[in-house]
Parts: structure tokens; C-alpha cells; sequence
């Protein structure tokens, strides 16, 4: 019997792959953003909302979810450049798929693409799909405890998003409790309080948005 | 259970080596899982079951062995274990801004395979 060092990274396959995608992406000017949560959170619907007001940034989604072409049915009225990816048994997206997914795009015509994960908390957190940046959401019916459970997820976020931020005062959420959590997890992501339903904070996550691209632009 | 694709790429990088090793069989694999990636042993364990097969890795044992994490603090460079719950709040400056310099990665690290002793590369790192 014979026992080989290896010492490689089991990730390494799809990593390669989302550097390509990078590159991919640099060259036409396209910046990415990799939108993470729970289904439900309400990630189609803010995009609906706020496509529009990112003009005249052009966006594009490429939207992952197990089956159904529902969520990109929807996108398709706020842009035209728009995949839905259906992962099968895939609890995440992979660069391979994100891959395909741009192979289906007019690059040209996007400046801003949004990537909408499969609706998940741990899945997606470590798999790199060759976006410049993350935002993970946690819609407030999803409670406040959510950040302390899940802490990978926001460690990670560029962005945190708290969604359906018009329920706060109806369900008793703990705001002090997410903000305290995220002081554990990242200092460097804002909170942004949003809601897709009331319009609410939605000029502060385009705000974001639009300087999220001006910097990966800048090359900061 | 990203433990299935995390257990499909580690099977793709087993078949690779075995080829190259010209191994007639693995008996044994060691894996070494970065604690931020929140990999379950058991479910990694099933998922390799499941992909193994019918391969030349079918019934190998996996050996998973947890790498703690180890953070860097981007504001005073302080490393540290985050704390419980993966609190990376930095003990020094209380900022949790971080780069995770270990636990970051999943390692394959050694497999143990049958190879032909006249297949057996001169100079190869067999430990």
C-alpha cells in the first residue's frame, strides 16, 4: 500500500472556474454581485423594484433556484438579460454553472449583474462564482436571531439587507439584536433596512449598489 | 448538502491521482475541512459513499479532520480564533473586519492507494 501527499484544495476545481467568469466579466466591463439567503427573503422582488431606478446602469440576473422559470419570468419585465439556472438537486449555485449561465448573456449590454443564489444560508457561502462582491439579505418574518445562527453568511457580505423592513413594527423584531450580532460577525457590511413593498430605504441599497460599481470600476 | 459537491470534486481529484499512480485500488483518503467551510462529517461521509460507487475508491475509508479557523484583523493585524459562534469581533480593537488566513479551504491530503511496486515513480513524495 502506498500513501500519496496530495495537499490540494478540493475547491480548487471550481475556484478556477470562477476566475475565469472574473476575467470574463472584467474584460466586458460587468461588475457582480452574488445575492445570498433564505428562500423567501424576498430577493426577486427587490430586484424587480430596483432595476429600474439603477438606470442607467443596464443590469442582469442570472437567477438559480431548483425548478421553475418563475423567478426569471418575473425579472424578464424589468430586463431583457436575464437566465434562470435550475440546479436539479443543487442546494447552490457553482462557477460551472454561472459560467454557462454568461455564455447566455449579452455582456455587452449588462453593467451590473445580479447573481440571485439558490435560496439557502450555508450552501453558497463557499463556493466563489466569480463575483466582486456579496450582499446576503434576512427578511424580518425570518426573525432577528438569524445573523448569530447563520454568522458565515454575513461574515462574508459586502452588504446586509434587511428586508421587509415595513414588518419590523408588527412582529416585534429586535433590531438592537441583529445590529449587536453583526458587530460580532463584520463591522464592514452596512445594514441596510429596505422594503420592497413600501419603497422604504430602496435609494439607499441603489445607492450602494451604484457606488459598489464605481469602486470594482476604480479598481478599489 | 453542499457535502454532495464538495464529495464529487474530492472523487474527481481521487480518479485523477489514482490514474496517474496507475493504483489498482484506494484504500484510504484524508481530507482536511476548514471549519468555516461548515462541513458535516457525516453528511461528506455519505455523500463519498454514494459517489464512490462502483470506483476505485468504493469502500476507501475517509479520514475528516476539522482545521480551526484563524482570523487577521485588516484594521491592527491581530490574529486570533474567532470566538464561539464564529465571533470574529478582534480582541485587540474590537473591529470585525477580518481575513481568514486558516479554515478557510478544503484540503485533500493524503490518499492511500495500491500501486504496483514497477509502477512506482522514483523520487515520488510517498509518505
Amino acid at each position: 500500500m502506498t500513501k500519496v501527499r496530495v495537499a490540494e484544495s478540493v475547491l480548487k476545481a471550481n475556484d478556477a472556474v470562477a476566475h475565469d467568469n472574473r476575467r470574463r466579466m472584467d474584460a466586458a466591463g460587468v461588475v457582480c454581485v452574488n445575492m445570498m439567503s433564505a428562500p423567501g427573503s424576498g430577493k426577486t422582488t427587490l430586484l424587480q423594484k430596483t432595476i429600474p431606478m439603477l438606470a442607467p446602469l443596464r443590469c442582469g440576473v442570472l437567477v438559480g433556484d431548483l425548478q421553475t422559470t418563475r423567478d426569471a419570468d418575473r425579472l424578464s419585465e424589468a430586463t431583457s438579460q436575464v437566465m434562470q439556472i435550475n440546479t436539479g438537486r443543487g442546494c447552490h449555485l457553482s462557477a460551472k454553472q454561472v459560467a454557462e449561465g454568461l455564455a447566455t448573456l449579452d455582456l455587452a449590454s449588462i453593467d451590473l449583474l445580479f447573481i440571485e443564489n439558490v435560496g439557502n444560508m450555508v450552501c453558497p457561502v463557499g463556493f466563489d462564482l466569480g463575483e466582486h462582491g456579496r450582499v446576503a439579505l434576512l427578511s424580518v418574518p425570518e426573525g432577528a436571531d438569524k445573523v448569530a445562527k447563520y454568522p458565515t453568511l454575513y461574515q462574508c457580505a459586502d452588504a446586509v439587507l434587511l428586508s421587509k423592513s415595513d414588518l419590523v413594527e408588527h412582529l416585534e423584531f429586535d433590531l438592537d439584536m441583529v445590529r449587536s450580532d453583526l458587530d460580532h460577525v463584520t463591522t464592514t457590511a452596512p445594514l441596510i433596512l429596505c422594503s420592497a413593498k413600501t419603497g422604504a430605504g430602496l435609494d439607499e441599497w441603489a445607492a450602494w449598489a451604484r457606488q459598489f460599481v464605481k469602486s470594482v470600476r476604480a479598481g478599489t | 448538502m453542499h457535502e454532495l459537491s464538495i464529495a464529487e470534486s474530492l472523487m474527481r481529484q481521487i480518479e485523477q491521482l489514482a490514474a496517474r499512480h496507475h493504483a489498482t485500488r484506494v484504500d484510504g483518503v484524508e481530507v482536511e475541512t476548514g471549519v468555516m467551510r461548515l462541513v458535516e462529517h457525516e453528511a461528506l461521509r455519505s455523500a463519498f459513499e454514494v459517489v464512490s460507487e462502483g470506483t476505485i475508491a468504493q469502500g476507501a475509508r475517509l479520514a475528516i479532520t476539522d482545521v480551526p479557523a484563524l482570523a487577521r484583523c485588516r484594521a491592527c493585524g491581530a490574529e486570533y480564533a474567532p470566538g464561539d459562534r464564529f465571533d470574529f469581533a478582534c480582541p485587540s480593537c474590537r473591529k470585525a473586519d477580518v481575513d481568514i488566513v486558516r479554515g478557510d479551504d478544503i484540503i485533500l491530503a493524503t490518499v492511500e492507494m495500491d500501486v504496483p511496486v514497477d509502477e512506482q515513480v522514483e523520487g515520488r513524495d510517498y509518505a
